[in-house]
């Protein structure tokens, strides 16, 4: 019986420890202002309260750019932790932190991404550093004496020339809104030190990074840092990099005893975020829909730090060029600081943002030039070995098949009224690392691996693979959790690498074993990368493609859109783990649905006012429409990842239904209220 | 510091504790509107008067006619009980999810004043009224009585809402939820029709303080009374939906409340 069912799984915010403190955290109450912390005189001599000056020795800390203390002197967003206390029961935490006095001392404050990069805008980060750790390999491109952490660009063709010859132009300016991860599990961390040394449980999805960048904190060997993750329940890209681990081991540092903190609801939503966008496509084509130009410009709100925004504007970047050949284009995103809660990783990673501009700019050429648009789409769909706006030569490639897929599963040659379709390219995290081990024992076999269970069942398929390769039953082999002083190096579990690194690099460990007879090891790297400045190289060696359509209806006199049908079309090449494979992408169409229909955090200056699950709504069972989707194999070919490609091309198909019932909508959720205004324009 | 806990057995007890404590202690019923506040941390009392554990509140009972429901009473009874009052059971049974309506009550939605949620309206449409009691002796209040404003109502600090008593639904009535977002949502705009033969009541919720009520606009055609009440509403502005979409909402919801109670005009 799954353990999951069973109740026997051991969740992250489950881990304890012996004589452990629970944490509390003060956070700021204003989005930008200078802080004095006062301790009260009244504190419980039980309680440990850490400042800002406790952490004066420590270093900086961020992914890709340096640029977060522990505990911030200077508040760069309501909700940002300011102090924090430990004490012997989370309710006495509570109590304690509620008790510690902040005194602010205000500052101007941006809370919206095109007035950070106004001229005169007050700045967060008097200097936007690049990580000297490394944890994440990105070139980042920080434009000094800007909120702009990092810009992107792709200079591909000649686009003046090209849209010189373009016959017909759109262009049109969409916006997303922020969403919340809303895993059942909140964020939960527990630090301990012995003798110098660190360990950390946390419920993460990237061990190794975060030992990294907790080294580069601390000041200390990474070798000296242990991070062990357990499964988490659910993180969709919330639990990535530096989250509540730094400031547990602070205060453990500080107490001489272990210290856990497990987030409540409203204190994920200051957290980590989905990043709000706003993408400007323009788009050129000949009259008979050859397209020949195109330019998309990107401001992403990474919020008060930069955590991975400028990984999440550069794909962002590249994922708006959609799967088409043009031979002229040019991008440019940005990562823009705000006084709003970070952003980070979400499912999806960028590329529905601009997912959502380019695929709804398609539907709107169309109509321009009075086709239909799976026919534009098909027209332009990049084949194997068409080159990219990046230089790539495109290979394994199968757009045409996942549209046609998508569009016989609405009948949308018959009639496309009511009805939408997109397609998606999306890359996988490049370059990158995985390595595996695998030990023979009495019954069968260990296989250590830092891949981390989410829900995703990685261990699943690993152990699925691992019988194939060993000729043994899955159930003999055994998967401890990731721990950083025993599973060899992986990048991270993200951008649905998992199955097929980690799938590689376990054959390379199976036939290792075969040459040693007790134990094997094995590595596979995924090399490239992008030239931020000409957006060149390699942008994934692995493309995540696929397609969605949508059939929905509109009640004329409130707007209202009811979803009748959805379908996604995956490219998988060959499935490991069906029964994983088919929830990977109803799972992605359901978060697809709910940023769609209603899912954005609302802010009050710089305020959340929507911070729980009552004010911020996620689909419920009743909101589900008919949902169908189907995974796309091929003799022979390759594992490909598919735990987030059928989320982006969502809430295009569900934008491009509903325009051709005369509602143009361009701002994502599409509230009833939105539509309305559309249908009357 | 843990807060008091009362947990009276006996309705007896609760409104003694009540008169004793008054507004101090805060009444908690089914909690799953307290329970929002505090995790919110705008509320946190350092008292509580739970009503979990007084069995005479949980009664649901048909006394000539009038359903007596216990305040007590979760939303999931009425849903699933009340089958001679059919339209209140839907509107109870639209309420979030099967795992809020096995908690919330009808004393606790009532007395709450939430301008959100789906049962004042329809219990307003129904006439029905709300027994206060205290030491004082009994008083019955309509919703419209009953509710003042936001989350404020007429009880009084030494009286505790213990029955809500709903005439005999006659055979013309509905309940329209509109919801703007999730299923599970509370309305953005919800409309309580009632025709009884002689006259026509509609009761509009969710849209403004407290549940809009005008016995004068409810003449003439539907489309008209739709109009008159989007005129006549000053709706608010939520992230369910601004003040202008709500009038837009209110003048189609109302139409089409007043379209299936079959309402003529004389």
């Amino acid at each position: 019986m799954d353990p999951r069912v069973t109740a026997d799984l051991r969740y992250s915010v489950e881990v304890e420890r012996p004589g452990m403190l629970h944490a509390a955290f003060v956070r700021s109450e204003v989005p930008h202002a200078r802080v004095t912390v006062v301790e009260p005189p009244d504190l419980p001599d039980d309680v440990v309260l850490l400042t800002p000056e406790d952490v004066a020795d420590l270093g900086l800390y961020g992914c890709q750019v340096k640029d977060q203390r522990v505990l911030a002197d200077t508040a760069r967003h309501v909700g940002d932790v300011v102090a924090a206390v430990a004490a012997p029961t989370r309710a006495a935490a509570r109590a304690a932190a509620k008790s510690i006095e902040v005194a602010y001392k205000d500052l101007p404050a941006v809370t919206d991404p095109l007035a950070a990069v106004a001229p005169g805008a007050p700045l967060l980060h008097a200097q936007a550093a690049a990580s000297a750790k490394d944890a994440v390999s990105i070139d980042v491109r920080p434009i000094p004496g800007t909120n702009v952490c990092h810009r992107f660009r792709i200079r591909h063709g000649d686009v003046a020339a090209g849209f010189a010859d373009a016959e017909v132009v759109v262009e049109e300016v969409y916006r997303t809104a922020g969403a919340a991860h809303a895993p059942m599990e909140p964020h939960a961390a527990l630090a301990e030190w012995e003798d110098g040394k660190l360990t950390v449980w946390s419920g993460t999805q990237t061990p190794f990074n975060t030992r990294a960048d907790l080294a580069g904190a601390f000041g200390i060997d990474p070798e000296r840092i242990r991070i062990i993750a357990p499964p988490m329940g659910g993180s969709f890209g919330a639990k990535t990099f530096v989250r509540l681990e730094a400031l547990v081991a602070a205060l453990a540092r500080k107490a001489g005893r272990p210290v856990k903190a497990v987030l409540d609801r409203a204190e994920e939503f200051v957290t980590l975020n989905r990043h709000p966008a706003i993408v400007r496509v323009r788009l050129g084509a000949k009259r008979d829909g050859t397209l020949v130009a195109k330019e998309v410009d990107c401001w992403v709100d990474t919020g008060a730090y930069a955590d991975c925004g400028p990984g999440v504007a550069t794909k962002m970047g590249y994922a708006g060029v959609g799967p088409y050949r043009i031979p002229h284009v040019r991008v440019d995103s940005l990562a823009i600081y705000t006084n709003l809660p970070p952003n980070g990783a979400y499912r999806g990673y960028g590329a529905m943002q601009s997912v959502w501009a380019s695929e709804r700019t398609m539907d709107l050429l169309a109509r321009e030039l009075d086709m239909s648009p799976l026919e534009l789409r098909r027209r332009n769909l990049l084949r194997d070995g068409d080159v990219f706006a990046t230089g790539e030569v495109m290979h394994d490639v199968h757009f045409d098949d996942c549209l046609q897929a998508a569009a016989d599963a609405v009948d949308y040659e018959a009639d496309p009224r009511g009805k939408g379709l997109c397609v998606l390219l999306k890359g996988m995290q490049t370059p990158s690392r995985a390595a595996i081990s695998v030990e023979r024992t009495p019954v069968g076999f260990v296989v250590r691996s830092a891949s981390c269970e989410m829900g995703q069942d990685v261990r699943q398929s690993i152990k699925l693979m691992g019988a194939e390769l060993l000729g043994c039953e899955p159930g003999q082999i055994e998967i401890p959790d990731p721990d950083t002083d025993t599973s060899p190096f992986d990048t991270r579990t993200t951008s649905s690498r998992s199955t097929y690194m980690m799938g590689r690099a376990l054959r390379e460990a199976v036939a290792d074993l075969e040459r040693d007879g007790e134990r094997g090891f094995g590595e596979v790297r995924n090399e490239g990368g992008l030239d931020p400045d000409t957006g060149q190289g390699i942008a994934s060696t692995h493309w995540h493609q696929g397609a969605a359509a949508a059939r929905v209806t509109v009640d004329e006199d409130t707007g209202r859109l009811t979803v009748e049908h959805v379908h996604a079309a995956v490219y998988a090449g060959r499935v490991v783990n069906r029964a994983g494979a088919e929830l990977q992408n109803e799972g992605s169409m359901l978060m697809g649905l709910g940023t769609t229909l209603f899912e954005a955090v609302e802010f009050a200056d710089g305020q959340v006012t929507n911070a729980n699950l009552s004010d911020y709504n996620v689909p419920a069972f009743g909101d589900l429409p008919r949902l169908t989707h189907e995974l796309i194999e091929r003799e022979g070919a390759e594992v490909h990842g598919l735990g987030e490609t059928a989320l982006p091309p969502i809430p295009p198909a569900i934008g491009n239904a509903l325009a051709t019932l005369g509602a143009h909508v361009t701002e994502l959720p599409i509230t009833a209220e939105r539509v309305l205004e559309a249908l009357e324009r | 510091m843990q807060p008091e806990w009362m947990a009276p057995t006996s309705l007896e007890e609760a409104l003694s504790l009540r008169a004793e404590r008054g507004d101090e202690a805060t009444v908690l019923a089914g909690g799953t509107f307290l329970g929002i506040l505090m995790n919110q941390g705008f509320l946190s009392p350092s008292a509580f008067l739970s009503l979990g554990a007084v069995p005479e509140l949980r009664t649901m009972e048909v006394v000539d006619g009038e359903l007596r429901l216990g305040a007590m009473v979760t939303h999931r009874r009425v849903e699933r009980e009340a089958s001679d009052w059919p339209v209140l059971a839907r509107a109870f049974g639209l309420v979030a999810s099967p795992r809020v309506r096995n908690v919330a009550t009808v004393g606790g939605v009532l007395a709450d004043a939430d301008y959100a949620s789906d049962p004042p309206a329809m219990l307003a449409a129904l006439e029905a009224r709300a027994v206060l009691r205290s030491p004082r002796g009994d008083r019955e209040v309509s919703v419209g009585e009953l509710i003042l404003g936001y989350y404020e109502t007429c009880i009084e600090p030494d009286e505790l809402l213990v029955e809500v008593r709903v005439p005999a639904q006659p055979e013309k009535a509905t309940y329209r939820k509109f919801r703007s977002r999730s299923a599970e949502d509370r309305p953005c705009a919800a409309v309580a029709a009632v025709n009884d033969g002689d006259k026509l009541r509609v009761v509009v919720g969710a849209v403004a303080e407290r549940p809009q009520d005008f016995p004068d606009l409810c003449a003439g055609e539907a489309a008209e009374i739709g109009a008159r009440y989007a005129e006549r509403i000053e709706p608010l502005s939520d992230s369910r939906g601004s003040a202008k979409y709500r009038r837009r909402v209110i003048a189609a919801e109302v139409r089409r409340a007043v379209e299936e109670v079959a309402w003529t005009p004389a």
